[in-house]
């Protein structure tokens, strides 16, 4: 349809969608964001009376800051249910401010308010906000914790069915990841801020400290795990689809030679009872 | 009054949203609802907890599906990848209709997660005829549709929300998911006759109503569905019964979510509007 069909100096249907788009999710006040360049160029603040009618109670302005109002508050909702450690650490204020800057730069294109913070890590950690690198940490714990509950369901493999492999199959046999696997390296230790929003304490410090994080869904409740350095490079290379026995061959150069096979053995006991895997792809015979 | 809607959709009889609050409850207590409603968007891409309790539901239960992204009166193009989700949870829950709003979502691939009010004039109306009868191709069933909550009104429009709704529902032989509290709601802000609204719907393409609770706020009122159904809506739901006839009815409650059995009593409180309009029919 053409704008022709617009009342003269209104603007067309895809334009009158466009400016109240831009309106609503303009920071700052009502005003403000029809007088914002981005709306303005659609609607000259001046000419609003055309394009929206008064009510017995409400001039065009405030009838359209409702909407304008709301939509930040449904953004910092949708946020705070992904990321409450976040939220916990920052308080209220500085988390809302937050939100208002990161949907600025990211708003929502998908049809679910599940993704709208999957940009958070990377946005705090190009921000210049205090504490940038481990606010960015704590985001991608979070983000992790949602992807995980969030999952494809699937089934587990077992240890029986691992014991089931025929030794000389070992070498070449790769490890499939239950879809709700999800392995972090981390700069800063931001499990105690998990903690300490889980237990309502107050957050300690941020401290910088190597961290590799495990994080899971079992019996469709999300768990996390700390690694050791070495385990977490053997679970990556597993998780990458490298066989069994390239994978456990780089992991024993990191494990000292009289613990290795001890070690080795009990990483794997815990990662299959906590249903890490979900089965074990064997090469093609011949 | 009639008795059936034009596809013989059920009256299913008494039910509520399906919400994350009450997973623990409806699963060990199986209360004694008549169909649940979910909304679509919670479901699309979860394997996790709510995939799981929605099988389980839908295994002893009724299910509708209702939507806010489907975004029809856009002026963007149908989203298909969006349209093979809904599809594919319609058949996994044997949801027996599938329902949005008049309203758009969003516009150049944006989607701020509210139902914004149209133009109602005939450009915006041809465009959403044509949104409506591609989406009902895909999904291969009439797309019911609801009427929101409303806050402003363009001085552009060139014909009423009821005279915009009911050519939509013809025009695209759409069914109507008549929110009784929206028109409560947007009457109050703009200023309409509610009985004369719902006077002009067409009652064959009445599939199924809505209740909620709102927020007065002295100068408009808010579509919060976060409080009991004040008894001017309820007033109101007793004239459409006479005026449209049974229909599958459910309460909405999405914010400060009271426990389970609050919720279907306030559902249930239908049951006597329902009982007077069937025995002044007898």
């Amino acid at each position: 349809m053409s704008p022709e069909n617009a009342p003269p100096g209104m603007p067309s249907l895809h334009d009158t969608q466009r400016w109240l788009q831009a309106v609503i999710s303009s920071p700052g006040t009502t005003l403000e964001a029809i007088e914002d360049p981005g709306a303005a160029t659609l609607l000259p603040p001046e000419r609003l009376g055309e394009l929206i009618r008064p009510s017995w109670s409400l001039e065009p302005a405030e009838r359209v800051g409702i909407y304008h109002g709301m939509y930040l508050l449904r953004m910092e909702e949708a946020l705070e249910t992904d990321y409450p450690a976040l939220r916990y650490y920052l308080g209220e204020e500085a988390f809302s401010g937050l939100v208002a800057a990161y949907v600025a730069q990211y708003p929502s294109r998908s049809y679910t308010l599940n993704r709208l913070g999957d940009h958070l890590p990377d946005f705090l950690e190009a921000s210049d906000w205090a504490d940038a690198g481990f606010l960015a940490d704590l985001a991608r714990l979070e983000l992790a914790i949602t992807g995980a509950f969030d999952a494809e369901q699937s089934e587990t493999l077992t240890a029986e069915a691992l014991q089931a492999v025929p030794p000389e199959s070992w070498e070449s046999a790769r490890l499939v990841p239950v879809p709700s696997l999800r392995l972090l390296a981390l700069r800063h230790d931001v499990l105690p801020h998990l903690k300490a929003f889980h237990q309502e304490r107050p957050n300690p410090r941020p401290r910088r400290r190597a961290t590799w994080i495990a994080v899971h869904r079992s019996q469709l409740a999300v768990y996390h795990l700390e690694l050791r350095r070495p385990a977490h490079a053997l679970l990556k290379n597993l998780v990458d689809g490298v066989s069994l026995g390239d994978a456990l061959a780089l992991a024993v150069t990191r494990v000292k030679a009289s613990k290795r096979q001890e070690q080795v053995f009990t990483w794997f006991r815990q990662w299959i009872a906590d249903g890490f895997f979900a089965s074990v792809e064997l090469e093609p015979a011949g | 009054m009639t008795t059936i809607n034009r596809w013989g959709f059920q009256d299913l009889g008494l039910g509520v949203g399906l919400r994350s609050p009450h997973f623990t409850h409806i699963l060990t207590e199986q209360p004694k609802v008549d169909f649940f409603e979910v909304l679509t968007e919670n479901y699309l891409d979860t394997g996790g907890r709510p995939a799981y309790v929605l099988d389980q539901v839908a295994e002893r239960y009724a299910i509708v599906m209702h939507g806010v992204s489907m975004n029809i009166g856009s002026t963007d193009p149908v989203d298909i990848d969006y349209l093979k989700k809904v599809r594919a949870l319609a058949e996994r829950t044997g949801a027996l209709w599938i329902s949005d709003h008049l309203c758009w979502t969003g516009v150049l691939g944006r989607n701020t997660h509210d139902l914004l009010p149209l133009p109602y004039t005939e450009e915006s109306l041809t465009r959403t005829i044509e949104k409506v009868r591609i989406i009902q191709d895909f999904l291969e069933r009439p797309l019911v549709i609801e009427n929101p909550s409303t806050y402003l009104e363009f001085a552009t429009s060139t014909m009423s929300e009821s005279e915009f709704f009911l050519r939509l529902a013809r025009g695209a032989d759409s069914g109507i998911l008549l929110d009784v509290n929206n028109v409560y709601v947007s009457a109050f802000n703009h200023g309409f006759d509610a009985e004369e609204y719902i006077s002009a719907i067409p009652g064959e393409r009445v599939c199924q109503y809505h209740m909620a609770g709102h927020t007065h706020k002295g100068t408009h009122i808010i579509d919060t569905h976060s409080d009991h159904v004040i008894d001017t809506v309820w007033d109101l739901y007793g004239f459409t019964l006479r005026h449209v006839g049974l229909r599958a009815t459910l309460l909405e409650w999405d914010a400060d979510i009271p426990g389970f059995e609050v919720v279907h009593d306030e559902v249930l409180k239908a049951r006597a509007w329902r009982d007077r309009e069937v025995a002044n029919v007898a």
